[in-house]
């Protein structure tokens, strides 16, 4: 029986839906509403009385104090409705919480055919609306077609008794599951099999994987189970194995790197073993706070004398520009389930977000999957849900645009957890699988979602490319498995955990069986949402919120008594062996039966041609632009940049405060509302000390090289943790690499090689930066597809690919974060100075992009120089002669004073006259000294009478005293060279320009 | 003195429990963090609490209205002992998530000595979207509540989609005739907010931020004390500590939020 429930808000109230959906339609489209209300509708199969499904309805999904409701279409007047509801499959969280809720309710347990779906319909009056503008708002604005369907209804077509006539959304597969044999008769037709099962093998590995089945100690071997030629599921296996996502062909790829203009060529024989490995664990040795890296789900970094914290970034792209909301909660959930699954599990304190999105005006041609504008919506959405409601605070995020970024946004997501050093006397961050241990399954169960999703984004999209692999993550059901988790590894009862991301059971199980070598899985066991599922879909589905873990027979009987206390699905889905051999079943068919060792069987690195071309000989020079005259209007002009204005709504969006350890917040100053230099937290809340945690991204440096794009980004990471009180001795790095096809191809990709030799010169940054700032990279990830085809006006498909990108993210440990510090002035009369050296460094800054115009002269990081600033003044921070510090970075002086003036509250005179500069890359004009983008720059503030030691500290560096704080004015004022007035602006002004673009949001 | 053992319900998505936790303990009492199921199970008894905690988070992911599938979980299994419990002359305190279970369970306002009835609501924020943001708070000093003695004014965050209290206008007289509204969204200096955004966040009637009971011991809020529990949490502690030292004074280390939790514990303490 099916049976349905709609549900309102009473009609004198506010419906927050519905008045969003007017400002949406009249902003995105110029489209009036006069009105909109929201219903929501639940949808439920099951045989349930007259008096349950009233009970229900009171008791469970009506507020008395609010809302309306009803078993029949709420009579609601309208011209238009829109009925918005999800396509089968797509995970219904509030249909799953209903199910909970009514199940637990009645003491009634549904049958595998009941369900409960939720949707909903917008009720609009809006007179003279015709029918293309309503479908427009329900396509482009209430729904995805990859995940939802939407119907429209005029008044006149509306029937009062069915109303808009919801169907469960109910999949029914009505499929028998199979394990299919594969024929691998030559190379060509398996590479047809490959193109035909969206296998995205590598047309190297080939030769390979049929040299393996076709070996005769392996046929023998695989007789005695009753297999030949490989099967589905085996293929299925290799290829997530082998994918770029798992596997990181690109960075372990063999480059032929050859300067154009020097002829010379290098042959760099894998990136991250040369350039992110080895200096790693040369610098683990150096330093004992390091506890482990570079094997796990995160890195580890000892916090205190009985904690370790753990730090981990993922980006989530692909599924994120098809369906920003699914892909980005989807994004945030799954990267907090990786310090989840570190060592033997650790609780999550923080997170972050970085997005790199398009021009939300972009009115042009092109068509990119979503507009950059409702793609940022569904995004900010996204990680506001999956982060708010798993309990984690987000603690820091920057949003960047660029046109660049229509092709393929950017979605960053940063998690970081706390774990004590030892469980029951042994280190928490070891962790291993052993011959008899059984294998669990514990969380979600297992649908389609996500199949290829691996493969998927290891491609650039084509025509071709699936959509069924986005998904909407599901943060309740894992908050529950969180906390449970946390509890067993108290007791002690898991050898090994680790999450179930891309490649799902094949990549976690196949992983974690290397260690005890071997296992045997019984598919047949695994929890499906729905009947139907091939054996190879059961083994690489991406269906979210699991983890696999490894729990001793003895203990099961504890372990599954816990996972029925907190509601959490466990189930023994295998047991871990030592043959040697990944053993699939699925009853008594054996479905895959091969050596643990084979992927180490000699697959081919891939390899690239590297072409490097210097920003010189590809004809880049520095613009010709006289000094402007008006310097007040200019600035103000620059603060109502996208990147430069005020992202307060997004953050607001986020809870930054809970578990109670805020210490620095992601916006500060008097009105709470300038960005942060780092977060700042405690995540051992009964102690004094703090986690300082810092990003940065500053892409269009590798419009000119992607050498100093990574120095600068690294070293803005490391100044942002200086400036609010972090440790110099105790910096992790995490690399997080977002980078465009590096694959030449004279058709597809033709500046492949380049692109390849911005990588090799990146790395190579990355390396020096680290070895310099001695910062061991706790974590990394690499997106290597950063490109979009996207539809033209004529039918054509443009390709449009990201900037070579790294968002770079640094930790550090503060023992006592009482002597943190902001950078808003405070005290009226304290002095302020500008530490390290203004060159002319303008090149892909943000006042030439204000003139479309690139530059040559990047801004350069002197490590060395750079070290020794940052020690002596974190020096001054700990010996408390600071009142305020700021690490100058995007906009440089111009853009930093006007944050602090506007942080403060406070008037600020400021002589550019006494900068410090740095004659070396040219002479500076008022405006390089304003907009100069240098590295390695602060700006302080300290009470005058600490004039003298800080001088002293100071005596070896290059620092000036430019200017005072002052409560007799609320401006900002800016003298320059000549001791000519540059700026003269009211805080009040500033604000405003600050606010202008995106203040009205919320 | 007696001893106080406070609840913190902890399970299904809430995520306050350690701070809240914490500052019990910095206040004196011994916190236990109890599942929401163990004390269905009867595994864990009510009776040998003296405060219980509905502390802030997503329980149930907020579908179908926070803090209601809570409400209603509690009410079908241990609805009894939770009115004992009250009617014991505990305390209950109910937090964000905690306020609106207490609210649909009908625990408050408790009008008429009626703690079943669901008279008030907790719905979205007319801004139409979640919000962490630090408010300020004025407290009425008429209000029988045992958690704000000697509390004026307050600096707390509020972190929620739907925080918006409402409830018909005989409703709101009563509270406000009876002094069950406790703490008000207000300026820095204490004067109501007057529903002006962003002072008071979510359009609350009355600039509520809190109620109680009419005995005063049950009491529910949507801001956070328990993330004032350093004084390193609040939003200007940078900018007051340097201020204050240029005074030659030093920042208070106790926090308003402490305190709230150290009235509730001596209240315990110190009745028979």
């Amino acid at each position: 029986m099916i049976s349905g429930i709609e549900i309102a808000l009473k009609k004198e109230l506010k419906d927050a839906r519905g008045l969003g959906l007017q400002k949406k339609a009249d902003s995105y489209f110029g489209i009036k509403i006069q009105d909109a209300r929201c219903i929501d509708i639940v949808t439920i199969e099951s045989d349930l009385d007259r008096p349950q499904l009233e009970m229900i309805k009171g008791e469970i999904l009506t507020n008395p104090v609010t809302q309306i409701s009803s078993l029949k279409p709420l009579d609601i007047q309208f011209d238009w409705c829109i009925w918005i509801g999800f396509r089968p499959g797509v995970k219904d969280n509030a249909g799953a919480t209903a199910l909970e809720a009514i199940q637990d309710h009645l003491g009634k347990t549904f049958g595998a055919d009941d369900g409960i779906y939720t949707s909903k319909r917008y009720c609009l009056t809006a007179k003279g609306l015709k029918r293309e503008d309503v479908e427009k708002l329900a396509s482009a604005l209430l729904s995805n077609s990859i995940i939802q369907q939407f119907k429209v209804f005029h008044i006149d077509q509306w029937d009062k008794l069915t109303g808009a006539n919801v169907k469960p959304a109910k999949v029914i597969l009505d499929h028998t599951p199979t394990c299919e044999v594969i024929s691998i008769g030559s190379n060509a037709g398996l590479a047809d099999i490959s193109d035909q099962r969206n296998l995205a093998l590598n047309i190297l590995d080939i030769p390979v994987i049929r040299e393996y089945f076709l070996d005769s100690k392996v046929l023998e071997s695989r007789a005695e189970v009753g297999l030949k030629e490989p099967t589905d599921l085996e293929l299925e296996y290799i290829s997530q194995a082998r994918s770029d996502h798992c596997n990181h062909n690109s960075f372990q790829g063999t480059f032929r790197y050859k300067d154009a203009d020097t002829k010379k060529e290098v042959l760099e024989k894998n990136l991250f073993k040369t350039y992110i490995k080895e200096p790693t664990l040369k610098l683990k040795e150096q330093k004992e706070w390091v506890v482990s890296v570079l094997w796990d789900n995160a890195g580890v970094g000892r916090f205190d004398e009985k904690n370790n914290y753990v730090v981990t970034g993922e980006t989530h792209n692909s599924p994120s520009n098809m369906e920003a909301y699914g892909g980005a909660i989807t994004g945030i959930v799954g990267v907090y389930r990786d310090p989840m699954g570190t060592g033997l599990g650790s609780k999550l304190f923080m997170g972050s977000f970085g997005y790199c999105v398009g021009d939300i005006n972009y009115d042009g041609p092109l068509q990119p999957p979503l507009h950059p504008r409702r793609l940022l919506d569904g995004v900010i959405e996204g990680v506001k849900d999956g982060g708010n409601k798993s309990g984690v605070p987000t603690t820091f995020g920057q949003t960047l645009f660029d046109k660049n970024y229509m092709g393929k946004s950017l979605v960053f997501v940063t998690a970081l957890g706390i774990m004590p050093n030892q469980v029951k006397g042994k280190p928490s961050h070891k962790k291993t699988t052993s011959p008899g241990d059984l294998i669990i399954m514990s969380g979600g169960r297992v649908g389609k979602d996500g199949i290829h999703g691996v493969t998927a984004s290891s491609e650039s999209y084509s025509e071709n490319t699936p959509a069924g692999h986005v998904q909407i993550g599901d943060p309740y059901t894992q908050k529950k498995m969180h906390d449970f988790l946390l509890i067993c590894r108290d007791e002690d009862l898991m050898p090994f955990i680790t999450d179930n991301g891309g490649g799902g059971l094949s990549s976690s199980i196949g992983e974690s069986a290397m260690l005890s070598n071997g296992c045997v899985v019984w598919l047949d066991k695994v929890p499906l949402k729905y009947e139907g599922l091939d054996m190879w879909e059961i083994w690489i589905s991406e269906s979210q919120e699991r983890m696999t873990i490894a729990v001793r027979p003895e203990d099961l009987d504890r372990f599954m008594e816990l996972s029925a206390e907190h509601e959490v699905e466990s189930t023994v889905i295998g047991e871990y062996t030592n043959t040697g051999k990944l053993h699939i079943k699925y009853k008594d068919e054996t479905c895959a039966y091969v050596d643990m060792d084979l992927l180490e069987k000699g697959f081919p690195s891939w390899e690239f041609d590297a072409i490097w071309v210097s920003p010189e000989t590809r004809g880049l020079t520095e613009p010709v632009i006289s000094s402007p005259s008006d310097y007040n209007k200019l600035l103000l002009k620059i603060l109502e940049r996208p990147n430069i204005a005020s992202k307060e709504w997004i953050i607001r969006q986020y809870d930054h405060e809970v578990q109670g350890g805020s210490v620095i917040k992601p916006l500060i100053g008097v009105k709470h509302n300038i960005p942060s230099d780092a977060s700042v937290t405690r995540p051992v809340i009964e102690s004094q000390k703090g986690l300082a945690f810092s990003q940065s991204l500053l892409p269009w440096y590798s419009k000119i090289d992607a050498y100093h794009m990574m120095t600068c980004t690294i070293d803005e990471a490391v100044r942002r943790l200086i400036a609010v009180g972090g440790n110099f001795d105790h910096i992790g790095g995490l690399d997080n690499f977002c980078w465009p096809n590096i694959q030449f191809d004279p058709k597809n990709n033709p500046d492949g090689k380049f692109k390849a030799a911005q990588l090799v010169r990146a790395c190579r940054a990355l390396k020096e930066g680290c070895e310099k700032y001695e910062i061991p990279l706790l974590s990394g990830k690499d997106s290597m597809y950063v490109d979009g085809h996207l539809q033209g006006e004529f039918g054509e498909r443009v390709k449009m690919s990201a900037m070579e990108t790294i968002q770079f993210s640094a930790t550090s440990v503060i023992d006592d974060v009482s002597k943190c510090l902001t950078m808003e002035p405070k005290v009226s009369g304290d002095l302020v100075y500008v530490i390290g050296t203004t060159a002319n460094e303008l090149g892909a800054s943000e006042y030439y992009d204000l003139f479309d115009k690139t530059g040559l002269n990047v801004p350069h990081v002197d490590f060395d120089k750079f070290k020794n600033i940052y020690k002596i003044l974190q020096e001054t921070i700990e010996s408390e002669l600071l009142a305020s510090c700021h690490a100058v970075a995007r906009g440089g002086l111009g853009v930093h004073l006007s944050y602090m003036t506007m942080a403060g509250g406070l008037g600020l005179d400021i002589d550019l006259s006494k900068l410090p500069t740095d004659t070396n890359r040219g002479t500076l004009l008022d405006e390089t000294m304003l907009y100069s983008e240098s590295a390695g720059r602060f700006i302080v503030t300290i009470a005058p009478e600490n004039r003298p030691r800080f001088e002293k500290l100071l005596n070896s560096i290059s620092s000036a005293c430019i200017g005072t704080i002052t409560d007799k004015h609320d401006h900002l004022k800016i003298a320059g060279h000549y001791k000519n007035t540059l700026v003269d602006l009211s805080i009040n002004n500033i604000e405003k320009a600050f606010n202008k673009t995106f203040g009205d949001m919320i | 003195m007696r001893k106080v053992n406070a609840l913190i319900l902890t399970g299904f998505g809430l995520n306050c429990d350690n701070e809240t936790a914490h500052v019990f303990e910095l206040a004196g009492a011994k916190a236990h963090k109890i599942h929401i199921n163990t004390l269905i199970s009867g595994k864990v008894k009510l009776k040998d609490f003296q405060i219980l905690v509905f502390g802030g988070g997503f329980s149930w992911g907020d579908d179908h209205g926070a803090g209601v599938i809570q409400a209603l979980k509690l009410k079908d299994h241990i609805g009894k002992e939770l009115l004992s419990f009250v009617d014991q002359g505990n305390l209950v305190i109910g937090i964000c998530n905690g306020f609106q279970a207490l609210v649909n369970l009908g625990l408050l306002p408790g009008l008429d000595n009626d703690y079943t009835k669901r008279s008030v609501a907790i719905t979205y924020n007319d801004c139409g979207n979640f919000r962490d943001q630090w408010v300020h708070l004025t407290a009425n000093k008429k209000s029988p509540c045992v958690f704000t003695k000697d509390i004026d004014i307050a600096d707390f965050p509020i972190r929620h989609g739907e925080g918006k209290f409402i409830a018909d206008k005989k409703i709101i007289d009563t509270l406000i005739s009876q002094n069950l509204i406790v703490f008000q969204y207000a300026d820095k200096s204490g004067t109501p907010a007057k529903g002006s955004f962003p002072l008071n966040p979510n359009g609350s009637i009355d600039d509520i931020a809190g109620i109680c009971d009419p005995t005063g011991r049950v009491f529910g809020l949507m801001p956070h004390p328990e993330a004032y529990n350093h004084f390193t949490n609040h939003p200007d502690w940078t900018r007051n500590t340097q201020i204050l030292k240029r005074a030659g004074k030093s920042f208070d280390q106790v926090t308003i939020g402490v305190k709230l939790f150290k009235n509730g514990v001596d209240y315990i303490k110190n009745s028979v």
